[in-house]
């Protein structure tokens, strides 16, 4: 029956302390369908999915499958009842092979380890969904999109017939979209549901046959494929909020033309670096980035951005080339040194090499400044009392939330955090801001702010050197795309010729 | 705003009290069935334990004798806490410390060299420190350079220390012939210290070890660069922290004010080397010292009033076992516990948070 | 030839507390259990199983207990870590601290103090005959029953991680426990039995020492061996087929060094005693680029 739900959530209740991140959710998905669960970062989209995978469990609500009520404690059961789920980050294990990882925790024969047999099966699977990867070599080794293929088997060959996608086109191109739709479709054809998870309207219109809108942990609408356009869904989106939004659901933020100075801030000449285990590295890279542009890097994940991103942190890492700041060379100084000629940077794992969580906002904003004079006495003390001040500035100017400077900065939230991330940048003015994905994660006002602030940097003449991965919001403030792609540098498109379709391709290699 | 941060830090104090009187009662819980198991009586017991560092003068002066050591090798594994490495070799700086200001000294004297004791004390205070912050160093570059685990270098350095000094305290040139246990000759006079009335002059190092760490770890450029290592060290390398180079700087420090409980030992206390002389109720000063840092959490003015508890435990302990025949292990045994119930009831206060 | 033989067996005698130690270290390491407790554990199982045995005349039964005392150590130290989420080397120093504490003390309240030590019923031992003809072979082999069961053990395990899904499925918690998590592996459940089974091998290598190998216990008989077979669990690169060799390798530096004691004028003792704890530093410094870890070990897992 085609019209049958296959699964519902209903009247799900889910907090983290005193955050709600689900308030009476009810979520129903069909038989055979593909289901969207659209809403902008933070609105609780994969909250309700990590319940239905059984890695959470609700303060409150059911579940039925197929009919019938279950409790589902944890992923063992969920797996037990067919549902498959992909997460947005990688949950393979480096260290083993693809055949290793798909069939890990599989039932069966617990004492022995047949792997060739295993491999044909595995081999079957994938030639069914039209997909091909190396089954002998260690994951880490592979890239991104190739281990979102491999973690859909690994939910395949359990037989699944539910399979969630989580944010799937993350570290997808337009032509890679497009495959993932076709082997969606097929999956489809042979009796499998799916459901799809993501910020990104366009998407949202393109692959799924009806999409249940999220805002806050509440359901605000669910929208048929052909009832539907993208103004109604960014309405039930972002509802009263006062933001212009572009095409695909991105704040639309204005770019005043460019006023270019005359020699480039940063200068890059056939730049090599070694790439390390997940990434190619760089290849006779050379470029200019003027004061008063913003000159945006689009890749894809593991092409060479991250060590470009790192440029100005680790510049003794370059093996051939050189790099120039206003006209200097910078090829062998430490961090400390590259930011004293008035360079910033911001790293995109914000958690993970952005912040000192346990620490306070004060010594947070210190980071990266605690060397420069106005921070030091007699070369040996700190200078608290500046310390504070420049810490209760940004706090002022970024508008953060937070009652003192002496907070530790992981109570605030995740986009109060970027936040003083970027006023950190500016605590000492800059001539070159160094940014990489600074907006991941956060939603739409935060991401607003962020654009504010870019564009009033290069407004007021600093060069902005933005890597971000997603191509969308590149495009929308950047005076100039460059494209790297196996850690070269392609092409670099001027604002009037932005294409979508032929930079993602280039992307790819094409 | 200022009022809710004032608030925060002495409610943090508040919880880590509130967390020792917790594990105190519990660790004396179990404690006390063993007691009662082997036939003593549990409210004698705690009375001697309690009381002993403060029923006679003499009580008091070795308590105060077994806080200073303790203070330095509480340091010496503070300050590597901080920045998530684990200083186990405080015995090994010790002793170690301890051997090279009593190889100097001897050496000097041995050789006729008479030098006035406003220059032979600090020059074996230097030395004292130079010794024990190299053993620190070792393992601190090992660690930068290799990767390698310092607890297990320590360690090993604690297990070669100890060699080293039996070596000395055994050998012709160091030996008193005259004792059978192995012990240096003694240190000349002009190389040792006093007391005052029953307090050892080394009182004084031990308060400006305190002020140093403190000044250190809360108003230096390099302590900032320590916290924030212990923070994240990941975010701590991109803004330019140099983490190798922090870390052997941490481990020399450690490992030099770890030296200098061996320093002073020598120099005030037994005036010569002699075997055994850092241990202390049944254990290692290294070893309480390590307890009383993980009651203390960090924080460096806690570490002097810790350390003065934690003596007045292990004086109590030498009386329960001279009085009573109760082993010291049993007070060994109740502070060991006493730290699990504290670090577990303390990571339930994060978790809430 | 017999100065080859004895070498070796008494070698193979250190070998076992070696051994046992490090691959207990490994089981919980796999898990992601970085178990620095070893001293502690194999102390308190020595006391313990030693007069267990004493008091019983019954070596096996000695072994018994020490594996039953190793085995609480582990419990507690799963415990506390899944529940508490306490740093595991913290966890790991405290209960080092502990149960030198609690060693000395049973001794102490059992024994007491006596003029002569108490000595323990001695270890089966297992003679295979036609191999006890064979030289150099039957100092391998002409021994007692625990090491018999280190052999064992040793290819058990290897067999385990690494011809088993089980196996397959408990190194992946080591390595990513997300990973192993959203495919329905228990975590958890994983963690407290190779810690628990971990540590009691760590528990018969502490009742090995008095039982076996000096005949009675004396304050401190591990000497540092159980710090020293964590170096051993990270040169062996946390692989069972190696931590053996490792052991063997350790237990002969040991030995020379209790030799050469003997037999040298001009080198101090004490610094031969000094060689093995040297040893085990310029052997991680050698092998540093080769030593792999299991990526997670040490971490805490949670699923928020």
């Amino acid at each position: 029956m085609e019209n049958e739900d296959l699964v519902e959530l209903r009247n799900v209740r889910k907090a983290f302390g005193e955050v709600v991140a689900l308030d009476n959710v009810t979520f129903s998905v069909k038989k055979r369908e593909i289901h969207g669960l659209l809403g902008e970062n933070g609105s609780g989209k994969t909250t309700l999915m990590n319940i239905l995978y059984g890695l959470y469990s609700p303060d409150k609500g059911e579940i039925y499958f197929e009919g019938k009520g279950v409790k589902i404690p944890s992923p063992f059961d969920s797996i037990r009842l067919g549902i498959g789920m992909v997460h947005q980050a990688s949950t393979l294990v480096p260290e083993f092979t693809a055949t290793e990882n798909i069939i890990l925790g599989t039932e069966g024969d617990k004492y022995s380890l047949p792997l060739d047999r295993e491999r044909e099966k595995i081999k079957e699977i994938s030639k069914n969904l039209g997909v091909k990867f190396p089954l002998n070599i260690k994951v880490k080794e592979l890239s991104a999109g190739i281990k979102q293929k491999i973690e859909i088997i690994r939910a395949l060959y359990r037989g699944a017939k539910l399979l969630i996608l989580d944010e799937p086109t993350t570290s997808l191109v337009e032509s890679e979209f497009q495959e993932l739709l076709k082997s969606l479709k097929a999956l489809l054809n042979s009796g499998v549901t799916i459901i799809f998870i993501t910020h990104k309207i366009k998407e949202a219109l393109q692959a799924c046959d009806r999409v249940t809108v999220l805002r806050r942990g509440r359901v605000q609408g669910i929208e048929k494929r052909e009832d539907t356009n993208k103004e109604k869904l960014v309405k039930l989106m972002f509802m009263e909020k006062e933001i212009r939004v572009t095409e695909s659901a991105l704040p639309k933020v204005e770019l005043p033309p460019c006023k270019k100075s005359k020699d480039p801030v940063l200068i890059l000449k056939n730049v090599t670096v070694e790439g390390g285990e997940k990434s190619i590295g760089l290849h006779n890279v050379s470029f200019e980035v003027y004061g008063g542009e913003i000159l945006g890097i689009a890749s894809v994940s593991g092409n060479g951005e991250k060590e470009l991103a790192e440029i100005t942190i680790n510049p003794y890492k370059i093996k051939n080339g050189d790099i120039l700041i206003s006209g200097k060379s910078i090829k062998n100084h430490e961090t400390l040194d590259v930011f004293a000629n008035r360079v910033f940077y911001t790293p995109e794992d914000r958690i993970k090499e952005g912040v000192l969580p346990e620490g306070s906002i004060k010594e947070n904003i210190l980071l990266g400044h605690h060397a420069k004079e106005r921070f030091i006495r007699n070369n040996i003390f700190i200078n608290w009392e500046e310390a504070r001040k420049a810490a209760v500035d940004v706090i002022k100017n970024y508008n953060v939330m937070t009652p003192t400077e002496e907070l530790a900065i992981r109570r605030l939230s995740g986009g109060n955090i970027q936040k003083v991330i970027i006023g950190r940048a500016f605590v000492s003015p800059i001539n070159l801001l160094v940014t990489h994905n600074p907006t991941s994660g956060l939603d739409i006002s935060t991401v607003e702010f962020i654009f504010k602030k870019l564009v009033e940097t290069r407004n007021s003449g600093s060069a902005v050197l933005w890597i971000n991965e997603d191509l969308d919001e590149l495009m929308i403030i950047s005076d100039r795309i460059a494209i790297l792609h196996k850690g070269e540098l392609k092409e670099i498109f001027e604002r009037e010729s932005f294409d979508k379709y032929k930079i993602g391709l280039l992307m790819i290699g094409g | 705003m200022k009022k809710s941060v004032k608030r925060t830090e002495s409610s943090i104090i508040i919880r880590n009290v509130f967390a020792y009187f917790i594990s105190v009662l519990l660790a004396l819980g179990v404690m006390s069935v063993i007691i009662l198991l082997f036939g003593f009586n549990v409210s004698k017991v705690l009375k001697t334990l309690l009381t002993a560092s403060f029923r006679t003068s003499f009580g008091f002066q070795e308590t105060i004798k077994k806080t200073i050591p303790l203070i330095f090798t509480t340091f010496a594994f503070t300050l590597p806490f901080k920045i998530k490495f684990f200083n186990t070799g405080g015995w090994g700086q010790m002793l170690f410390g301890a051997t090279m200001v009593a190889v100097t000294g001897l050496f000097l004297s041995n050789s006729g060299i008479t030098l006035p004791t406003y220059i032979i004390i600090p020059l074996l205070i230097i030395v004292g420190i130079l010794a024990g912050g190299f053993f620190g160093l070792i393992a601190g570059f090992l660690t930068a350079k290799y990767n390698i685990n310092p607890i297990i270098s320590t360690i090993m350095l604690n297990f070669v220390g100890v060699q080293f000094l039996n070596f000395i305290a055994t050998n012709s040139y160091f030996k008193d012939p005259l004792e059978g246990h192995p012990i240096t000759l003694p240190l000349p006079k002009s190389a040792t210290l006093g007391f005052f009335g029953g307090i050892p002059h080394s009182i004084i190092f031990a308060v400006v070890s305190v002020l140093f760490v403190y000044i250190l770890i809360k108003k230096t450029r390099l302590g900032y660069e320590i916290n924030a290592i212990g923070y994240n060290l990941d975010a701590a390398k991109t803004y330019g922290i140099n983490f190798p180079r922090i870390i052997m700087l941490t481990f020399f420090i450690a490992g030099a004010l770890g030296g200098l409980a061996g320093t002073f030992e020598v120099m005030n206390i037994h005036k010569k080397l002699v075997e055994g002389f850092a241990l202390t109720s049944g254990a290692q000063y290294g070893t309480f010292g390590i307890l009383t840092s993980l009651i203390v959490a960090g924080n460096p003015i806690g570490v002097p009033f810790s350390a003065f508890l934690m003596s007045v435990l292990l004086v109590g302990a030498d009386a329960l076992q001279r009085t009573m025949q109760v082993p010291v292990e049993l007070v060994f045994l109740s502070q060991a516990l006493i730290v699990l119930f504290i670090v577990i009831i303390r990571q339930r206060f994060e978790r809430g948070r | 030839m017999s100065f080859i033989n004895s070498f070796i067996s008494q070698t193979i005698v250190y070998t076992v507390v070696y051994t046992l130690t490090s691959l207990g270290i490994v089981v919980s390491g796999r898990a992601g259990i970085f178990n620095v407790a070893g001293e502690g554990i194999m102390l308190a199982s020595a006391s313990s199983g030693f007069l267990a045995a004493y008091l019983t005349g019954n070596a096996l039964f000695g072994f018994i207990v020490g594996s039953l005392m190793g085995a609480v150590f582990g419990l507690i130290i799963a415990f506390v870590h899944e529940k508490f989420k306490v740093n595991q080397f913290i966890l790991g120093i405290s209960l080092v601290i502990l149960g030198t504490g609690l060693s000395d003390l049973l001794y102490k309240l059992i024994i007491g103090v006596r003029l002569t030590a108490p000595r323990s019923p001695a270890t089966p031992l297992v003679k295979i005959p036609l191999i006890s003809r064979i030289p150099v072979f039957s100092a391998f082999l002409t021994q007692d029953v625990i090491v018999y069961f280190m052999y064992i053990v040793s290819i058990f395990l290897w067999w385990f991680y690494y011809r088993t899904k089980l196996g397959l499925e408990t190194r992946a918690i080591g390595e990513n426990p997300k990973a192993a998590d959203v495919v329905g592996v228990n975590v958890t459940k994983r963690r407290y039995l190779s810690t628990i089974i971990g540590s009691a091998l760590i528990g018969i290598a502490g009742a090995y020492l008095p039982i076996s190998i000096t005949g009675t216990y004396t304050p401190d008989i591990s000497a540092g061996r159980g710090f020293m077979a964590i170096g051993i669990a990270i040169f062996a690169s946390w692989r069972p087929e190696r931590a053996i060799l490792g052991g063997f390798l350790f237990a002969a530096i040991e030995v020379i060094s209790f030799r050469l004691q003997v037999i040298s004028r001009t080198i101090p003792y004490q610094f031969l005693l000094m060689l093995p704890f040297i040893l085990v530093l310029v052997v991680m410094i050698i092998f540093n680029k080769q030593i792999e870890f299991p990526a997670s070990v040490g971490k805490p897992y949670s699923r928020e």
